[in-house]
């Protein structure tokens, strides 16, 4: 209860620091959603001529294509700094927040908001809206899908990042492994064989990012929920427990920063 | 001659530079190989499906489809983030220091790219070739590859001039990445990036054809896998034109820009 509390006030600060530059923070937002609907029309184009990818079709992809976009966008909303942890590891930021009496981990990735985030947020609703899929209860499907793909990215871009603990600047790895998790997540799932979706749950799991929480929004099932749950736990236990043994060995360059 | 020499020394300067971090230069390159390996995967089954005639979709067998993916692909990770580096140079105020030194900044920007642009663009084409290869095989013609190369080094004078524009936008609006997020995009639907413009409904490829984009993508990505001479020909004429347009306009831009710049710092 202390720590939402805690969080409540950061994400409060950091809203209302993006809000300060208002222009900058509406063309970020508008623009990610315009850069959303563009990129979503490659589809439509794809569909339109193809009709449909081993079973998938265009509105499973508005509501995949969404699906991944808010829980993007959620992360980028109230943990940026997942995105830059390493970096921050690795430079001897951490410094800063190990010496306030806050837990470490939740302190740093919430100390930053990617104002674009709510642009990537918004417009997922918006494509669940135009699926063909939308009901009332599977909106509220949506949202709780939403969480759990949004806890299972952080997850992975806090274990992929704090590598940097044990192999210093990772920036390149970072960069290959969102860009493979946002990639392999957007596609059908129905491309892949066996092996592949295997990978797709466990190394780089894109699938419970994109194509499960999506299944679970279509129709409730017990498995898809239970898949969800479990990978969310899953892999939020494991970032966790990798970044508190990583921490151990943190050395400081006892360099001035100055947080912003 | 000895103006272009100063440029040229630019550009030699940036291609050793960026080869100073040979593991960052190649941990970036990786990023293609899994987008060819899952684009395989997609238009294996997409080519399945279509029961596409003799193998073909529109003139374009799978192997086709795959090396003229690549070389796109090729075409857009290699090049630098100009218009995001030209946007920082506005915001931390070291444009400043850029336009008091003895060199027009626009071609400063231009050589430093094409610097940039060489090694990138070279290692992405071997992990991203490699990929192919290994899942398709050779492409039908090797020798398209050197046919295609005047029009992928104009693809990235049209991308520069393109991009040297939203750069400039920072003079005015500071922060560009919302207009570098939606140029991409637009460079992915017209120029053919993701879906070669062939597969596309009769009139969007009339429409995306007639676009810029198709000249920095699809033209020398199509070049290279179905080279001819007529082509070759039609692709660097409509390249030609579009970039003595977009250069023209690239200066006046420049011009009109410079008379409202605020230097914040430095």
């Amino acid at each position: 209860m202390k720590e939402l509390k805690f969080l409540l006030a950061i994400w409060k600060t950091n809203l209302l620091s993006a809000m300060e530059y208002r222009a900058a923070f509406l063309t970020q937002v508008i623009g990610m959603m315009a850069n959303n609907f563009i990129y979503f029309a490659i589809w439509i184009i794809f569909f339109d001529r193809f009709k449909d990818v081993r079973g998938w079709g265009v509105n499973d992809m508005y509501v995949t294509f969404g699906v991944l976009a808010s829980a993007f966008g959620l992360v980028s909303l109230l943990f940026g700094n997942a995105f830059m942890l390493s970096d921050i590891i690795a430079k001897g930021r951490l410094d800063y927040y190990l010496s306030l009496p806050r837990p470490v981990l939740l302190h740093t990735i919430a100390s930053r908001t990617i104002a674009s985030g709510m642009g990537d947020f918004v417009y997922g609703f918006i494509s669940y809206g135009l699926s063909g899929y939308f009901t009332w209860d599977g909106l509220a499907r949506y949202v709780l899908a939403t969480l759990l793909a949004a806890t299972v990215f952080a997850a992975f871009l806090i274990l992929t990042q704090s590598l940097a603990f044990w192999f210093g600047m990772m920036t390149n790895f970072s960069n290959l492994v969102l860009n493979a998790m946002l990639t392999f997540g957007i596609y059908p799932i129905t491309l892949f064989d066996n092996y592949a979706k295997l990978i797709l749950f466990t190394i780089i799991p894109a699938a419970l990012m994109g194509a499960i929480p999506a299944e679970f929004i279509r129709a409730f099932t017990w498995q898809t929920l239970g898949q969800l749950l479990l990978g969310a736990i899953g892999f939020l236990s494991l970032a966790i427990f990798t970044f508190r043994r990583g921490l151990r060995r943190y050395e400081s360059g006892s360099a001035i920063q100055i947080e912003v | 001659m000895k103006t272009l020499a100063k440029y040229w020394s630019i550009f030699q300067i940036t291609l050793i530079n960026s080869l100073a971090y040979p593991g960052e230069l190649i941990g970036r390159s990786l990023m293609i190989i899994p987008f060819m390996w899952i684009f395989f995967q997609l238009w294996k089954v997409t080519f399945s499906a279509a029961g596409a005639d003799g193998g073909m979709i529109n003139g374009l067998t799978l192997r086709d489809t795959l090396w003229y993916l690549m070389l796109a692909e090729t075409i857009e990770l290699g090049r630098p983030p100009i218009a995001r580096t030209m946007s920082e140079n506005v915001k931390d105020g070291s444009i400043a220091y850029i336009l008091n030194k003895p060199y027009d900044f626009i071609l400063y920007q231009f050589s430093t790219a094409m610097g940039e642009t060489i090694f990138r663009a070279m290692l992405n084409a071997i992990f991203g070739g490699l990929t192919v290869w290994w899942r398709v095989g050779m492409p039908n013609h090797l020798q398209g590859f050197l046919i295609a190369l005047p029009a992928v080094l104009g693809a990235w004078v049209l991308h520069f001039c393109i991009n040297a524009m939203i750069g400039l936008s920072a003079f005015v609006v500071e922060d560009v990445s919302a207009f570098t997020w939606i140029y991409q995009k637009l460079a992915f639907i017209f120029g053919g990036m993701l879906i070669p413009l062939d597969f596309y409904p009769q009139w969007l490829q009339s429409f995306a054809k007639a676009l810029p984009f198709s000249s920095a993508i699809y033209g020398p990505a199509r070049l290279f896998v179905t080279p001819s001479l007529e082509m070759f020909v039609n692709v660097m004429s409509l390249q030609i034109v579009w970039i003595v347009a977009l250069a023209i306009t690239l200066v006046i831009v420049y011009r009109r820009g410079l008379t409202q710049l605020t230097v914040n710092g430095g």
